[in-house]
């Protein structure tokens, strides 16, 4: 009873936490322009993050080596260190956006401008990484983030013409017109929203943070296999929303505040306190996850312990460099620069750092060293190489698009 | 690790996690020193660790940096020393056998010593050599034996070297074990490096560490990666 | 070993030059450069006057709370006035003038209208129908507006 209890929770925590402000965001703004259209993205995106997710989960089980680890084993020290400047941007970027996130969040309660809320959150923020436990950080933001579950509810209660939905499936449907180097454009950014490499730096490092062993593989499948295809039957009602309410009026998603109207329209005051409630989950949630994810992947390369399974004494470097962090996303965010404008810029360059985490995954993962017999079994090879070539794709793709569409402009 | 008797040291060693008593994550392998014994074999002694072990490796501009700032702390630019008969066990990690991070610095005299040199400084130097591309490089050296306790009787000696065209570390371990897959990786990687070959240390292979080169007589053995 | 500075002396001056071409004081658009701005302008207008509407309408019906609707119109006022703001600093091609005068009264009415909605809703007053009238109006007006800048930078 007991286990079955665990891997609930593990799938609930997992449902939860899978939206953040990168998705809140790109997720509504998709809707509102592109409609339906973009539905496959969201699912190869998820797909994508399952099949990574998984391997990262596994190689922490067995062999307790989370994915920098990886990084600078294979990649060796050189491109590992390019990696790690790379990545911690991304990884920064995103924080910064998530804090941004948590303070619009809480502007929409106050009405008190979201620069003057930063402080105060990311003194929050702070304070939960260096004194919470682990396991609470997780558990109860993830249980608070599924009070998103609210859009799906509102998405119900517009009642769209499924009909048109259906029809509105097909990549093609394009229903808002717009051009197609738009589409690729936001396609790219929402590949790269759903498969944000500090998903995996912070899953992997998470679950030798729990002390995963290879008892708890199945239960790690189950998070992953059930709980982000369910965030990902979320993310798509976000977007389902915003193509009911905005598409129509040839609306364009620029705030949070826009994000939550539709739900506000479909279930009145209650329904929107529970999803506004689930922004400030999903992003606290996420900020904690990035900033985490930041001290994880600097002293995974260098080595120095880390991890909130040993004291704060005990794992200094790596709190020091989370203070730093959380200082440094404050100080951006008091000049004043908009914080979902951080967020579009944190999902495209996530899109183009996504192979330097992904490769050396996919090689470790088919290292007898490292699993034994839990290595990649056929389908996850044909899966992962896929999704590799995908990944480098966008990757590829992602800075002349947004030149050419001056960040989805035109 | 366990069960096997030869390993390469870039994919097997370096940059690995070090891990001390109780658990607790100590540091990265940042480099491997060897130590050039009177009859002219070469065997790993220590494992160094800390900035001035890793930022030789990094080359380029950090290394430069690090050059610069050399002088202003001399008694700082040498690693700490792990000797290998600290390692209980090597696996997806390297165990020591004492507590947390009690590794001591390397002495200057040890630092001097002629004989001894780092893995690093190996790793990336050219090869001359007729039969090979002109580009080729060391990529890795293979050691016989294992490295830690359980091994401690047994020899332990660089007997090979890898070399070819290419920067140490892009082989990503698809060199000569049983199939990893994915095949298509693993494909792309082998053929990036199929001038790669692995010498047998021995008469016609000359390590020239102090000249930054490694000469190879015309009629040594090369043999393809996987064999 | 000499690579990097060769790769350097192709790459500082490139960006240089992309960053100076980026920075000129005043941008002096040809036609249908200018249409497509006032287009983006257009179209930006109307999804805050639309947007300002809908805010009205949940308000109305009491489907938000009073700080929500405040945020939600004040940053679409604010998003109103950058638009007019961003086509109005952007010099007019001569054979644009007349387009370039209604595109630019129908964003100064967008703006209006969006400042009166959030002064309505700051003073927490949502059932004023002449707006909301007025908000539909406008929108209609600055698609169709958008509709003729596309048409004209597609000719042109």
């Amino acid at each position: 009873m007991k286990r079955y209890l665990g891997v609930l929770l593990g799938v609930l925590t997992a449902i939860g936490g899978f939206v953040d402000i990168g998705d809140l965001v790109t997720d509504a703004q998709v809707g509102a322009r592109f409609g339906w259209s973009m539905t496959w993205v969201v699912l190869l995106g998820v797909g994508g993050i399952c099949v990574f997710a998984e391997m990262a989960g596994r190689i922490a089980a067995v062999s307790h080596r989370a994915t920098f680890d990886l990084v600078r084993e294979r990649l060796g020290p050189r491109v590992g260190m390019l990696n790690l400047v790379g990545s911690i941007l991304v990884t920064l970027l995103t924080f910064i956006a998530e804090i941004g996130g948590v303070a619009l969040a809480l502007q929409l309660v106050s009405s008190v401008n979201h620069v003057l809320v930063v402080p105060f959150v990311a003194a929050a923020v702070w304070i939960v990484l260096w004194r919470a436990k682990f396991s609470s950080i997780e558990n109860v933001l993830g249980l608070l983030g599924l009070s998103l579950i609210g859009f799906a509810v509102a998405l119900w209660q517009l009642g769209p013409d499924w009909n048109d939905v259906l029809h509105q499936l097909a990549p093609t449907s394009n229903p808002g017109g717009e051009s197609w180097t738009t589409y690729a454009y936001f396609a790219v950014a929402l590949f790269g929203a759903a498969m944000t490499p500090y998903e995996v730096f912070f899953f992997s490092s998470g679950g030798v943070e729990e002390r995963w062993t290879r008892k708890d593989i199945g239960v790690m499948r189950a998070n992953v296999f059930i709980g982000f295809p369910l965030g990902g039957i979320l993310a798509l009602a976000i977007a389902g929303c915003a193509a009911e309410v905005f598409l129509p009026h040839g609306i364009s998603v620029e705030t949070l505040g826009q994000v939550g109207l539709p739900v506000a329209l479909a279930l009145g005051k209650i329904g929107l306190a529970v999803v506004v409630l689930g922004f400030f989950a999903a992003t606290f949630g996420a900020a904690c996850e990035t900033g985490l994810s930041v001290g994880y992947s600097l002293a995974q390369y260098f080595g120095f312990q880390w991890g909130k399974y040993v004291r704060p004494r005990d794992a200094a470097g790596f709190h020091v460099i989370i203070l730093l962090a959380t200082a440094l996303g404050a100080g951006v965010l008091l000049t004043g620069v908009d914080p979902i404008m951080v967020t579009e810029m944190s999902v495209v360059f996530s899109a183009i750092a996504l192979p330097l985490t992904y490769l050396p995954i996919l090689v470790v993962a088919n290292d007898p060293d490292y699993l034994g017999e839990h290595r990649n079994g056929r389908l996850a090879n044909v899966l992962g190489v896929f999704y590799l070539g995908i990944v480098l794709v966008v990757s590829l793709a992602a800075i002349p698009l947004m030149i050419v569409t001056s960040m989805g402009q035109h | 690790m366990t069960a096997r008797d030869r390993y390469d040291v870039s994919l097997h060693l370096l940059d690995r996690q070090i891990v001390g008593a109780a658990d607790r994550l100590v540091a990265k392998v940042d480099d491997v020193e060897l130590t050039r014994l009177s009859d002219g074999r070469l065997v790993p002694t220590a494992l160094l660790v800390g900035l001035p072990a890793l930022l030789p490796r990094l080359s380029g501009l950090l290394a430069r940096m690090h050059r610069l700032t050399r002088a202003a702390a001399a008694d700082r630019d040498l690693p700490l020393v792990a000797d290998l008969g600290l390692v209980d066990e090597v696996g997806s990690d390297v165990r020591l056998n004492v507590a947390h991070a009690r590794l001591p610095r390397m002495e200057r005299a040890r630092a001097e010593d002629p004989h001894r040199l780092r893995v690093g400084d190996v790793l990336g130097i050219p090869v001359r050599c007729a039969e090979l591309p002109r580009r080729s490089k060391v990529l890795d050296l293979c050691v016989v034996g294992v490295p830690g306790h359980a091994g401690r009787d047994d020899p332990h000696e660089v007997v090979a070297l890898i070399v070819g065209p290419g920067r140490p570390g892009a082989l990503l371990g698809y060199d000569r074990r049983s199939e990893p897959g994915p095949a298509v990786v693993a494909g792309i990687v082998r053929w990036l490096h199929r001038h790669a070959r692995v010498v047998d240390l021995g008469p016609g292979v000359v390590l020239d560490v102090d000249a930054g080169e490694v000469r190879i007589e015309r009629g040594t053995s090369l043999l393809p990666l996987r064999g | 070993m000499r690579r990097p500075w060769r790769t350097t002396a192709v790459a500082v001056p490139l960006l240089a030059l992309l960053a100076l071409a980026g920075c000129s004081v005043v941008s002096q658009p040809d036609p249908a450069g200018w249409d497509q701005s006032a287009q983006q302008a257009l179209d930006d207008a109307s999804g805050e006057v639309g947007t300002a509407r809908l805010a009205l309408r949940a308000a109305a019906d009491d489907r938000t709370w009073s700080s929500y609707t405040t945020v939600l119109v004040s940053e679409a006022e604010e998003a109103a006035g950058t638009a007019e703001e961003d086509l109005s600093r952007l010099q007019v091609p001569p054979e644009r003038t007349d387009a370039a005068a209604t595109a630019l009264d129908l964003l100064g009415q967008a703006a209006e209208a969006t400042r009166q909605v959030r002064a309505l809703a700051v003073a927490g007053r949502y059932d004023d129908a002449e707006l909301a009238d007025e908000l539909a109006r406008l929108g209609t007006a600055l698609d169709q507006e958008a509709l003729r800048a596309a048409a004209r930078a597609e000719r042109s």
